[in-house]
């Protein structure tokens, strides 16, 4: 089978994807102005401060849009159909696109509660995905 | 000094279009300008500033097409030339500021692709948000479905809605001979009945991929008057580009980049939306005609339902939208097939789909075109005059 496609490791987002495998959820926490901020980026788009400091969420959140995939678009997700992709809204205010397991697709709605679901795709990838909470 | 009604489009270029392998996308290009060129009544060494839309991906048999290659094919040495690398949609704008700068003085701006039968849009779509892919989202149906989901949730819209634009533009097309749909009826059960794709959408929500190209010449309202057609004058325009990526997105039922650029393109035409006589509407997506239309002010959030009920934009409708059958059933060549078209309804060329008498609705003064790129990213909102 045709392995999934991984997210590219750069300099922005290093910190992110490696807390990841230890199953945290980190985001860049603005040090002027307390803004939180996914993905990682060298600024903070509200007051252009560089410094930020890397906080862990609690990986909890609630579902802001999602989508049902009824076609596959990859080989490597044909077997998964159909699968949700959402937007997910963290607690502490960033949004991450993300799939919704653990649940049947037409159980999934908006404002629905959900936590993180750690899933080990390979050495360097952990995907942060959710279920229902 | 306003611009209003300085600049024009004086000529628009066709080519075969729908699905025709074993042609190159530059060969779209170059029959679209040359088409263009003639079609203004302008020669070539008349030309001397050159848009391409956006750079697609090559494929295995044709590398990336450059203005430089469509203008040396072409045979001209233009004193301005520029290509989107991307979908920021400001074609016109650059055009425009070229001419009005003395940069040059007469304009093609370009679109060529063999969509439906190279790789080429697949892997700029899949290419799009390379770091979604591992969470099995690609290219742009999920982002325009993710927003019209949100809509869904915060106001009344949804297949009920998007029904009447499927099936109201495919009406359109059935008037236009050159439409990839042309000779394919639609109706209500046919759209409800549609294939799956990703929900909230269907197959029928979306636009077509094409084979072809389109290009239209912009010059001076001044040359104009010289050459071949009445022109359409470009009597506003504005942008606005509010950026953020669907999936970061806090705003995603709206207002999109619509809002401001279309206010700004009325503010600059000096009208308001009752002036407006027909629409043609970047249509990627229905429901991105709904969210524009509705950014633009014809609705408020949610009134859409009712709005659209009753042909309001089919022909003998009181506000015709997508009048050759938009993108989801004429022909996909971004933002040039709203505006060409509304160049050509203008212009009085539209034959048995023109509006007016001959389809029983407003004879058209003013229209307004939209392009948007990206996930409702970027918006560019033409309105344009007889
Ligand atoms: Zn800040």
């Amino acid at each position: 089978m045709e392995p999934r496609p991984l997210p590219n490791i750069n300099s922005d987002n290093r910190e992110f994807w490696s807390a990841c495998r230890e199953h945290r959820l980190q985001f860049q926490k603005c040090e002027a102005c307390g803004h939180v901020r996914a993905p990682g980026s060298h600024l903070c788009h509200l007051c252009h401060a560089r410094a930020a400091q890397w906080i862990t969420s609690s990986g909890k959140g609630k579902v802001y849009s999602f989508v049902v995939y009824r076609v596959a678009f990859h080989p490597a997700f044909a077997a998964e159909l159909p699968y949700v992709v959402a937007a997910v809204e963290l607690e502490e205010g960033p949004h991450l696109l993300t799939n919704i397991v653990g649940c049947r697709p037409e159980d999934v709605t908006c404002e629905m509660a959900v936590e993180v679901a750690w899933k080990d795709v390979s050495n360097e990838v952990t995907l942060p995905l959710f279920r229902p909470a | 000094m306003s611009l209003k009604d300085k600049y024009a489009i004086v000529g628009i270029g066709y080519t075969p279009q729908g699905r025709l392998p074993g042609r190159t996308s530059l060969g779209f290009h170059l029959e679209a300008c040359a088409n263009a060129i003639a079609d203004a009544g302008l020669k070539k060494d008349d030309i001397d500033g050159l848009i391409c839309y956006r750079a697609f991906p090559g494929t295995a048999d044709e590398g990336m097409v450059t203005p430089y290659l469509v203008a040396q094919r072409l045979g001209i040495a233009p004193t301005y030339m520029s290509q989107d690398a991307n979908c920021s949609r400001s074609h016109i704008q650059h055009a425009i500021g070229a001419l009005e700068a003395g940069f040059c003085n007469t304009v093609v701006i370009s679109y060529g692709h063999n969509a439906a039968s190279s790789d080429s849009m697949t892997r700029m779509l899949m290419e799009m948000h390379p770091d979604d892919a591992a969470f099995g989202n690609f290219g742009a149906a999920a982002g325009y479905a993710l927003a019209a989901r949100r809509a869904m949730h915060e106001f009344v819209t949804g297949p009920e809605t998007w029904k009447h634009i499927a099936v109201g533009q495919r009406k359109w097309a059935n008037l236009n001979p050159a439409a990839q749909m042309h000779s394919r009826p639609m109706s209500f059960e046919n759209y409800r009945n549609s294939r799956p794709l990703i929900d909230p959408f269907t197959l029928f929500d979306a636009c077509l991929t094409t084979d072809g190209g389109r290009a239209v010449v912009i010059t001076s309202a001044q040359r104009a008057r010289d050459l071949k057609h009445h022109p359409a004058y470009i009597m506003g325009i504005g942008q606005h580009n509010p950026s953020v990526e669907p999936s970061r997105s806090t705003f995603m039922a709206g207002p999109t980049g619509a809002k401001k650029a279309s206010q700004a393109a009325l503010r600059m035409a000096d009208i308001s939306l009752s002036d407006i006589d027909a629409c043609e509407i970047y249509d990627c997506f229905t429901y991105t005609v709904e969210i524009t239309l509705q950014d633009y002010g014809f609705f408020g959030p949610g009134e859409g339902k009712d709005w659209f009920q009753d042909g309001t934009i089919e022909p003998g409708g009181r506000m015709p939208v997508n009048t050759s059958g938009g993108l989801l059933s004429e022909a996909y060549f971004m933002g040039l097939t709203p505006l060409s078209e509304a160049a050509m309804q203008l212009m009085g060329r539209c034959e048995r789909r023109q509006l007016g008498p001959t389809t029983g609705t407003k004879s058209p003064e003013i229209i307004i075109a939209s392009d948007n790129g990206g996930i409702l990213q970027t918006h560019t909102c033409t309105v344009l005059r007889r």
